[in-house]
């Protein structure tokens, strides 16, 4: 489903330019759960921002499902963030404006939907992660493990064919941190849903199937834990 | 683009909703500032002229003025002129005057003024003059060889220092008088009058019989013919009907005459007021700009997470445009109240000129709503230009970068 070859990313240009990815390849298949690991500065925010099209690469392929993205214009590109991709980001990254439910229901809104469908796909995004009662509150009134719940619920809302997510459990306990994998493996084994989610807690391999280590801006490691 | 506006609308009714109302109230007073600064000096300006256009009508020139036409100096047969008009629907009063240049001399001291020959008992329904004698008394019908004196010629009152005077002239007092024409006489000044205001006290009056006399006039000549009508408002269609009525000399309204004579008068006050109306607006514009410009700084990471997470550029601009449009109306509706409020506070203590003159500011309704649509489309700009420019920015900039 996804194809990266000799994928590179400088950050900066000349002598001083730090190379972050140096030339990675590797695929993910339909339905994969991977976890991306590597020590800090190795790359993988890196990766994962130019695979959800946050950010470009320097150089290097990049298809999904074949089709090459990474040269697709930007309102097309912003249309597939919004349409296929989901992104939970290490900080939640939520509009402390908008309730819960609102910071979900405003993407369906955004792909065209009436208010009330948007509402009722946001609720049961919301009910998935465990936080349908909820939903009225700001991101100021939950907990970091709610809120990445929330950031959750909004990435995977629309039903994105893959669900990046960076570091989700950062910021949380070992007990939101067992919430939130809990609804990976679920929206994994249930839906089937493809996930590449960074972490650097080793005992997060046991939730997934798959294992790629980055080191210094490239891929030392890849190793299944299980067949799917 | 329908969902844009949709999204759009949306995001600026959250933000405002859970916004910080402080801030919301701070902004929409700075806003409210703006406006007043639009359109308060403005109103002021143009109680000034309503007050200065008043003092036309109420003295030299009434509703509606007939002067002679051509090169004439006088009116010829002006009783026949007084006749016509008067016949006129929509007239309550009319009068003839006399105007003539002349020297005043009293103890060595001399000014020039203009003397201007009346029928006393005629004016009371026509001018204020019967109305402001401040020491002494109006002329009478019968009056030969008295006069009326301006304040500030007569040393008296109040601006006299600025202009040449009589020094203490009074009721009673003997002044000589050297019209244009070299003709000498005597008068007892029966009256001081008190206008606050130079048109008026820095000119004399006598009998208008007086002047036929001292010019050898003959046939009712008169150098203007002073209209008053029954209704404010009417002046031009009762100029029209005097025209009909077969009056062939020159014809003016007071508005006629102010345009001239306020433009020359008020040219400084006019330049004033379009530089303070001009320079109100680079302010307004640069302060809505500003602020604006900080509140989408403030937002730049929220702008670069809902541009990641798929909401389109143009929703993002489109927020920012109602969310500044929304600020912008909060402040005019605020600072119509504040406007109102200082109106009717400013009708009810005027300011006051040179003791008696009282300026009541005027609401220019056509300025008002200028300054309206200015502020809105202001704001529509002051909203898109900076969510443009920062929605311009990467992503990662926008969210990752201080
Ligand atoms: N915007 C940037 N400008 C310049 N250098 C950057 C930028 N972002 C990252 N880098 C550099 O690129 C390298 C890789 O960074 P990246 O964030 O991908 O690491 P990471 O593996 O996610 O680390 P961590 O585990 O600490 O999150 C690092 O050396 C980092 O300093
Ligand atoms: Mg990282």
């Amino acid at each position: 489903m996804i194809l990266v070859k000799n994928l590179k990313r400088y950050y900066g240009t000349g002598e001083t330019a730090v190379k972050a990815l140096k030339g990675v390849s590797f695929e993910i298949k339909k339905g994969e759960f991977v976890a991306i690991m590597g020590a800090s500065g190795s790359g993988k925010t890196t990766l994962l921002r130019i695979l959800a099209l946050l950010d470009d690469a320097t150089e290097g392929e990049y298809t999904i499902r074949g089709l090459e993205v990474s040269s697709l214009p930007e309102a097309e590109r912003s249309y597939y963030r919004l349409t296929q991709v989901g992104y939970v980001f290490q900080d939640y990254a939520l509009i402390n404006e908008m309730s819960a439910a609102e910071n979900v229901y405003i993407l369906s809104m955004m792909e065209g939907k009436s208010r009330k469908e948007s509402y009722e796909i946001a609720l049961e995004a919301l009910d998935k992660v465990g936080l349908k009662e909820k939903h009225n509150r700001i991101p100021d009134e939950l907990s970091g493990g709610e809120k990445q719940r929330v950031a959750i619920a909004r990435a995977i809302a629309k039903k994105p064919d893959i669900l990046f997510a960076d570091e989700p459990c950062a910021n949380l306990d070992t007990n939101n941190s067992k919430q939130v994998l809990d609804v990976f493996k679920e929206l994994n084994e249930k839906y089937g849903q493809t996930i590449v989610m960074v972490t650097h807690e080793l005992w997060h391999t046991e939730y997934v199937d798959r294992v790629i280590t980055f080191e210094d801006g490239n891929l030392v490691s890849d190793e299944k834990k299980r067949n799917r | 683009m329908i969902n844009d506006i949709r999204v759009g609308a949306l995001i600026a009714y959250f933000s405002v909703k859970r916004g910080n109302k402080k801030t919301l109230m701070f902004i929409v007073f700075v806003l409210s500032l703006i406006f007043m600064n639009l359109v308060f000096l403005p109103s002021m300006i143009g109680g000034m002229t309503v007050l200065f256009t008043g003092m036309m009508q109420d003295y030299p020139y009434g509703d509606i003025v007939i002067e002679p036409s051509g090169d004439n100096t006088y009116i010829n047969n002006a009783d026949s002129v007084l006749q016509k008009v008067r016949a006129v629907e929509g007239v309550r009063a009319a009068t003839k005057r006399l105007d003539a240049g002349a020297s005043i001399e009293h103890k060595q001291k001399v000014v020039g003024a203009t003397i201007t020959g009346l029928l006393p008992t005629e004016e009371y329904d026509v001018s204020q003059y019967p109305y402001i004698i401040s020491e002494g008394d109006f002329l009478g019908e019968l009056s030969r060889d008295e006069i009326i004196i301006g304040a500030m010629i007569a040393g008296t009152g109040f601006g006299s220092e600025i202009y040449d005077n009589l020094g203490e002239v009074r009721p009673g007092s003997l002044v000589d008088v050297t019209y244009s024409n070299g003709v000498k006489r005597t008068y007892k000044v029966k009256g001081i009058m008190e206008g606050s205001f130079e048109l008026v006290d820095l000119n004399a009056l006598v009998n208008y019989k007086e002047i036929e006399d001292v010019y050898g006039l003959e046939e009712s000549k008169a150098t203007s013919v002073v209209v008053r009508v029954d209704k404010q408002g009417s002046e031009d269609q009762v100029k029209d009907k005097i025209r009909e009525a077969g009056v062939n000399e020159q014809i003016f309204t007071w508005a006629d005459k102010s345009e001239t004579l306020i433009k020359q008068a008020m040219q400084s006050m006019g330049a004033i007021d379009t530089m303070s109306k001009f320079v109100s607006l680079i302010v307004g514009a640069a302060l809505v700009l500003i602020i604006i410009y900080i509140n989408v700084l403030n937002r730049k990471k929220e702008i670069g997470i809902l541009k990641a997470v798929g909401i389109t550029p143009r929703s993002i601009v489109l927020s920012y445009a109602f969310l500044s449009t929304f600020y912008v109306s909060l402040g005019i509706f605020a600072g119509l109240i504040l406007y109102f409020s200082l109106m009717f506070y400013f009708q009810v203590n005027p300011v006051v000129f040179y003791e008696t003159m009282e300026i009541r500011p005027q609401i220019d309704y056509m300025l008002l709503i200028e300054s309206i649509v200015t502020m809105l489309t202001l704001s529509v700009i002051a909203g898109i230009l900076p969510a443009w420019s920062v929605s311009k920015e990467s992503i990662l900039k926008a969210i990752w970068s201080r």
